[in-house]
């Protein structure tokens, strides 16, 4: 197809509000194509775009839906046309998730968090997301074996582990979720910080989060490591956030990206010493990113209204439950993880949840590289996907934010500095934190920029870059982004003026690492222990089988991959 | 002052979902208008005219000078008043399930029995049933915290079980017994039961309830002191403690068992 | 030829250590196994009551046709009813799931699972209170404190203490069973109370007031209790409170003993309270012991496909979900459904008489490997292959943990799954007719 007269943005290639052509044949962007033509004259065209960091798919996803009727019932949606039924607003059924992203111009989606010993349940409701490309990050934070190594400094052995791991959950990359804590909480405790041991295996969060960045690029995995801070959640942890970036300082990428990506950055950007002198620290770590090149962070923007919680920190998950009186629960997970659900929502008139929506958003305004900061609301976390729209239009108005300040309480001016910001996102910098940089921090080259080669992924927002002015007119930018004129997924047409018109299955990225031989025999060993010993399933039925992918997509990866 | 009679041309075992049927809902319209409303018939979309004979004794009129009047058995009609915010529906025998759920204004009158989770989620107006009540009378839906939030509701027979389950507001009165678990978690509101229950406010937090006949009453519940209400002595508990309640149980003298 | 590692199809366990022997003529030995899952894995073949070939009811009696004629007759009495029910599926695997639900969208069909008549009160409990729970493995490895509730897991659960609960050793767990308290509260006592520490007999119906009085009892409220609570001395609930609280890892399970009692789902409900407040002082979790292998994962692929695990109505086109309305007793009781179509379970041998009357006044289609007393209401019978024998795919274990079933013997009969899909487009050529 051809996608005629669009005002392109392509921050990737450099691409900022061009007309242009764009062809795609093939299933991928081209020089030259034929085919249908569609035409985006004064449209917005962008990349599809990528959310590196949303909950989809899932063990703590379903039980999500399954203790919420209440949510089920307010996004139903009946049988239409190509669409399935839907339910849900934060946690929307498979077919919905599918349907939504795709409406609203995203082709490229990533589950946050998959234990291993579960992926199988991870990829069943992956492989039920209609559309959109996938992949899922892999838990390897609370794990024994990681634990083990790292306490070994066994680092031959750790890579074999993660390597293993990736391969036993057709995981894309290393997820670390409050490291230790996960394993603490086996027992109902929690680590307090860094370097607080993790009970009976002796060795500290910081440790693990090193070792585990190291293995990572010692294995020359596509994506850094993906990182929940410990203490999240906790006012003053902002001291944690950056205890911990410190620590990667030394950390050399194997591949041109960052060293971590942090996740959810709101959440860990807490001042104060608790809930009634609570305070943004956003500016600090705006400051730390402006001056360090070795981590990116996604925003976990916090939305008003109803949300669900649901996070590997299973301590997090209690604290919230026991703080909000809400209905709770909780999974651990042998060997391997924790994990716990609680609904919430947030209030404009609650002075916590007018500073947390602050600093989303002023992480996002005062980093001064786009490409360090992705726009997330740690679906559903924060907030459902489907109000992204809303975040961006945030972004780029500085009076759609004072509308919305006007509605909280005053005392936000003493707690964040969101009222004194006048910068506003333009289409390049949007472009980038929702497309460019969520494919590049995740490491898919064909994903997030329109050049020769990349994957056919195209929206097309009818709305005018030229005409308008997103700061003046916020409303019409909000409206733009909830619904693409057209969403393109390999050059095929899959949503048009919000209709679902394909319903094309979508790729599933993983990433096959390779290491020595005599490592993974090493591995081997301890790991048939484990089964033996400690596992309540055999080994030989634990690995996620080839039947659970329909259209996988291997990433190679190893100790021997070239750069 | 506009009158709008429904009979039902067929009885069916398949239940109807009759949402349409408020007086919101048709007192602009006319029979012919009112005719090709969509109901359901189990999974068949059909025509009101298909399951209904309509008859009115005038047209268009203000909703809250509405009246319908079902006449026959509408027991497997579910859904009849829903979300209505003004005007009358008098059933004259049995009403089916969820009528009058989410009703802010307006009367429901049921000489009949009235099925499970009539009322569900009201916030106003009121209704009553002449003969018994099933499950669920003004309850919430599954999952949420705050179901029936204000109004009020009369059963003059009995009623099921879990009368009153999440109850935030308004009141419900039971002049007969009514079954098990009643103001289940409730926030709020009053209950009356004229005659027997069993286990009345489970993780009751706020509201009242009262109990005219015999019930057993929960661990959680605390003995206070004796009251009179209208004449007749009642033994006042609080609870439930397990959710640190302070929810009012009375309990009438002269008939309960522990 | 020898299959190791064989995962078991019977109940909510879901061993995965079953060594199965199979020749020529099928399976031969099963190692491993308790007798539950060894008959039901050795009783596949024609003697077993295996249905031979689709049958359609004519005149009274069942006449073998062929598999598209039954297809055929099945898609048009589901196309023609009004509220057609789709039910069972707890011992078939979730990609049959997945076309079961397909079909109910397909048909506008409540669709519903055994959980209907087993754990599905703890269902409508979770939506109230969620629940604390953990794979098994974290009982094996680390619980010191086992709490049997209103189950029996020695007869129905054969291998549980000693793979996953009181019997079992692993890494803080070593001694097994000696570092283990082991308490069962029931109405009697059972085999699985005689091999308990401690024994505690409540009176039927009780269960509530007890569990609401152990929770008043953690909360520091002892002193509103009068001495006894339901004929149990108040003394003995404090004890059991302590050694709750001194646990370093309790583990509750739970059974039909909780959720079938008068309160039904407020006893499951207070339950996961009296977990969730026991965490605030110890680690505890709680778990209901599911009953078929699979009845854990069609609630699953519900909750992904619909957005909720039971009892879902699709007759208007989107999913509404309302146990006490849209399940399929409630359906059956209320004499609502015009048609059936019965897979992996049984209701006829496991339904209350009046509801088993209520099916034999509609069309019900069968799909099962055997014949049992749901054949005799039939009207369209489809014989398929057994899943977890002859036909790979996932199951989800009690505690919620996914395992691939695997395929030891060649079958020509065709699966759930296909029969399911083959139905789904017979209804789709009959065309719309809403």
């Amino acid at each position: 197809m051809i996608i005629k007269g669009g005002v392109v943005y392509d921050p990737a290639n450099g691409v900022l509000g061009e007309e242009m052509d764009i062809c795609i044949d093939g299933g991928v962007v081209a020089e030259a194509g034929g085919g249908p033509t569609i035409d985006a004259r004064g449209m917005l065209v962008l990349p599809g775009g990528v959310d590196a960091h949303s909950h989809i798919a899932g063990p703590k996803l379903n039980a999500g839906r399954i203790m919420r009727p209440d949510d089920g019932r307010i996004g139903t949606e009946p049988l239409r046309g190509l669409c399935r039924p839907c339910t849900g607003y934060t946690v929307p059924n498979s077919p919905a998730i599918g349907y939504r992203y795709a409406r609203m111009g995203y082709t490229t989606v990533f589950e946050a968090a998959t234990p291993i010993i579960e992926s199988r349940h991870t990829h069943e409701e992956l492989e039920a997301i209609p559309i959109l490309d996938k992949g899922a990050l892999t838990l390897f934070g609370s794990n024994w074996t990681v634990m083990e190594c790292v306490g070994e400094k066994d680092l031959p052995k750790l890579s074999a582990y993660v390597a293993w791991g990736l391969r036993a959950s057709r995981g894309y990359g290393v997820k670390i979720v409050n490291p230790g804590g996960g394993e603490a909480w086996g027992f109902g405790s929690n680590v307090k910080g860094l370097h607080d041991p993790v009970p009976e295996f002796n060795v500290t969060p910081a440790e693990i989060i090193h070792e585990l960045a190291r293995a990572n690029e010692r294995l020359c995995l596509p994506h850094s490591i993906h990182l929940h801070f410990n203490n999240l959640g906790k006012p003053g942890n902002y001291t944690t956030a950056i205890e911990t970036l410190d620590l990667l300082k030394d950390i050399v990428p194997s591949r041109d990206r960052q060293a971590v990506h942090v996740t959810h950055m709101q959440f860990s950007a807490y001042g104060g010493t608790g809930w009634r002198d609570f305070e943004s620290k956003a500016p600090e770590i705006a400051d730390y990113y402006n001056k360090n090149d070795h981590a990116t962070m996604d925003m976990g923007q916090i939305i008003f209204g109803s949300a669900t919680t649901m996070t590997a920190d299973g301590p997090l998950e209690y604290a919230n439950a026991r703080l909000l009186h809400q209905k709770w629960s909780n999974h651990d997970i042998e060997l391997e993880e924790s994990s716990g659900v609680v609904p919430l929502v947030y209030i404009r008139g609650s002075p916590v949840n007018a500073v947390q929506w602050a600093i989303g958003l002023e992480l996002a305004l005062l980093t001064e590289d786009p490409w360090k900061v992705l726009l997330t609301t740690d679906n559903p976390n924060g907030g459902p996907f489907v109000k992204y729209p809303g975040v961006i239009a945030l972004l780029m108005s500085h009076k759609r934010r004072e509308e919305e300040m006007a509605k909280l309480p005053e005392m936000l001016s003493k707690r964040s500095v969101i009222g004194s910001i006048d910068r506003e996102l333009g289409w390049a910098e949007i472009a980038v934190m929702t497309r460019a940089a969520p494919a590049r921090v995740l490491g898919l080259k064909e994903k997030g920029h329109l050049g020769v080669g990349a994957d056919g992924d195209v929206s097309i927002y009818e709305i005018d870059p030229r005409e308008v002015d997103p700061g003046s007119d916020p409303a019409l930018v909000e409206r733009a982004f909830t619904q693409a004129k057209y969403t393109i997924k390999a050059g095929e047409v899959v949503s048009r003026d919000g209709e679902i018109v394909g319903i094309p299955q979508g790729r599933t990225f993983w990433t096959d690492a390779s290491v020595p031989e005599e490592d993974m025999a090493r591995l081997m060993t301890s790991l048939k222990e484990k089964f033996e010993k400690y596992y309540s399933i055999q080994m030989s039925n634990y690995m996620v089988q080839e039947a659970y992918l329909s259209r996988p997509v291997a990433v190679r990866a190893g100790v021997e991959v070239a750069q | 002052m506009r009158t709008i009679t429904l009979r039902p041309l067929a009885s069916h075992l398949v239940p109807i979902e009759a949402e349409a049927l408020t007086a919101d809902g048709l007192a602009k319209l006319s029979v012919e208008e009112m005719e090709t409303l969509d109901l359901w018939l189990g999974n068949r979309r059909t025509k009101l005219c298909d399951l209904f004979a309509i008859e009115t004794d005038g047209g268009p009129a203000p909703i809250e000078e509405t009246t319908i009047i079902l006449d026959g058995d509408f027991s497997r009609v579910k859904r009849i008043g829903e979300r209505m915010s003004a005007g009358e529906i008098h059933a004259l025998g049995d009403l089916g399930m969820h009528a009058g759920a989410g009703m802010s204004g307006g009367n429901i009158l049921v000489k009949g029995s009235a099925s499970d989770w009539l009322g569900r989620e009201m916030r106003g107006g009121s209704i009553e049933v002449k003969g018994d009540a099933g499950n669920y009378v003004g309850s919430g839906y599954r999952g949420e915290r705050c179901g029936m939030r204000g109004g009020s509701i009369l059963v003059r027979g009995s009623a099921g079980v879990f009368l009153g389950e999440h109850m935030c507001g308004g009141s419900i009165h039971v002049l007969g017994n009514a079954g098990d678990y009643p103001g289940a978690a409730n926030g709020g509101g009053t209950i009356s039961i004229g005659g027997d229950t069993h286990l009345p406010g489970a993780e009751m937090t706020k509201g009242s309830i009262s109990v005219g006949g015999r019930t057993t009453v929960l661990p959680g519940f605390q003995f206070q002191d004796e009251v009179e209400v209208e004449g007749l002595t009642y033994r006042r508990y609080v609870g439930d403690l397990v959710e640190n309640g302070k929810g009012e149980l009375l309990l009438a003298l002269a008939q309960q068992s522990a | 030829m020898i299959h190791e590692d064989v995962i078991c199809s019977f109940c909510g366990c879901l061993c995965d250590d079953i060594r199965v022997e199979t020749n020529d003529e099928g399976i031969v030995k099963v190692k491993g196994a308790c007798r539950l899952g060894s008959s039901k894995i050795l009783g596949h073949g024609p003697g077993h009551g295996r249905i031979s070939k689709p049958m359609i009811r004519q005149d009274g009696e069942l006449v073998e046709v062929g598999y598209q004629e039954a297809y055929d007759r099945a898609a048009s009495i589901l196309k023609a009813a009004k509220r057609p029910l789709l039910y069972g599926w707890a011992s078939t695997v979730c990609e049959a799931h997945e076309e079961g639900v397909l079909l109910a969208e397909e048909i506008g069909a409540v669709i519903d699972s055994t959980a209907t008549v087993c754990h599905g009160p703890s269902v409508i409990g979770v939506e109230e209170k969620g629940l604390a729970g953990a794979t098994l493995g974290q009982v094996k490895n680390r619980a010191d404190l086992i709490l049997f509730w209103g189950c029996n897991p020695a007869e129905a659960h054969p291998r549980h203490m000693r793979r996953y609960s009181s019997n079992s050793t692993g890494r803080f767990t070593p001694e097994g069973r000696k570092g283990r308290t082991v308490v069962v509260i029931d109405v009697r006592e059972t085999r699985t109370a005689r091999l308990a520490d401690r024994f505690i007999r409540i009176d039927p119906g009780t269960d509530y007031q007890v569990i609401s009085a152990l929770r008043l009892i953690l909360a520091g409220k002892a002193e509103i209790l009068g001495d006894e609570v339901c004929g149990l001395p108040k003394g003995m609930l404090v004890d059991l409170v302590d050694i709750l609280k001194k646990a370093r890892f309790g583990a509750i399970f739970f059974g039909l003993g909780l959720t079938h009692s008068r309160g039904r789902y407020k006893n499951i409900d207070c339950a996961l309270s009296l977990t969730a407040e026991l965490n605030a002082h110890t680690k505890f979790m709680i778990m209901p012991m599911r009953g078929h292998y699979n009845v854990a994962g069609i609630g699953q692929v519900m909750a992904w496909e619909g957005g909720y695990p039971m009892s879902v109505d699709y007759s208007r086109g989107a999913p509404y979900f309302n146990p006490g309305e849209t399940a399929a007793c409630d359906l059956l009781a209320r004499r609502e459904a015009d048609a059936a179509l019965i897979i992996a379970s049984d209701p006829a041998s496991n339904f209350p008489r009046s509801i088993v009357e209520a099916l034999a006044e509609i069309p019900v289609i069968q799909i099962d490997p055997y014949e049992n007393p749901t054949t005799l209401l039939a009207d369209v019978v489809i014989p398929c292959a057994i899943a977890g024998v002859e036909v790979e795919g996932t199951a989800y274990r009690m505690d919620g943990l996914p395992l691939r079933m695997r395929k030891v013997i060649e079958s020509d009969y065709p699966s759930d799954e296909e029969i399911l899909k083959e139905i789904r487009e017979s209804a789709r050529r009959l065309g719309d007719d809403h």
